[in-house]
């Protein structure tokens, strides 16, 4: 079933997530919490983009991860309900 | 009490504290009150995201193979395969 050799894929693929998932909340922390602390002439900021950001990306990324989610059911649906009027008509001609 | 009666309960809880905090109730420094307070949900959400994001990846980084019991599962379905086959139903 699972080839020798996918171990190490494996986990090279949990610890990336492990580690991306670190790198953002520690990253959003900073932005949301911290920064309104710290002096606006700081050098800190200016690895950080514009606090407005800081709302409108996770915003748009939930609108699209919602469609893409909504599209995917859709089209399933879709798809479920086209194959069962198929049986139906086909029960009804034969 | 139900567990779903301790997650209302709780829930409510953070809710009132959070609308307290949101329309100005409770006396909060200028800074908290406009530009931390109103983030508040939405660094929870994403901090939540992390979160599973993280113990995900956590869970298949120590994921450990088991090679005894994936060669005895695999026995197994044969011997399945086999006795269902007897029986008159094809498998796989």
């Amino acid at each position: 079933m699972s080839t020798p050799n996918n171990n190490l894929l494996d986990r090279l693929v949990g610890l990336s997530m492990l580690v991306l998932a670190t790198t953002v909340f520690l990253y959003y922390t900073i932005w949301t919490l911290l920064l309104p602390f710290v002096d606006p002439t700081h050098p800190l900021q200016s690895a950080f983009p514009p606090r407005v950001w800081a709302i409108r990306i996770p915003v748009i990324l939930i609108l699209l991860g919602g469609a893409v989610v909504g599209s995917f059911l859709g089209m399933v649906m879709i798809r479920s309900n086209r194959k069962k009027a198929l049986k139906a008509q086909q029960k009804k001609a034969s | 009490m139900t567990r779903a009666q301790q997650t209302l309960s709780i829930g409510l809880l953070i809710v009132s504290i959070y609308s307290v905090a949101l329309l100005g109730l409770a006396p909060l420094p200028a800074v908290v009150q406009t530009e931390i307070v109103p983030v508040l949900p939405l660094w929870a959400l994403v901090s939540f995201g992390a979160y599973l994001l993280g113990k995900l990846g956590y869970g298949v980084l120590t994921f450990n193979d088991v090679p005894d019991a994936h060669a005895e599962l695999m026995r197994e379905i044969d011997e399945a395969r086999v006795d269902l086959k007897k029986r008159g139903v094809e498998v796989d």
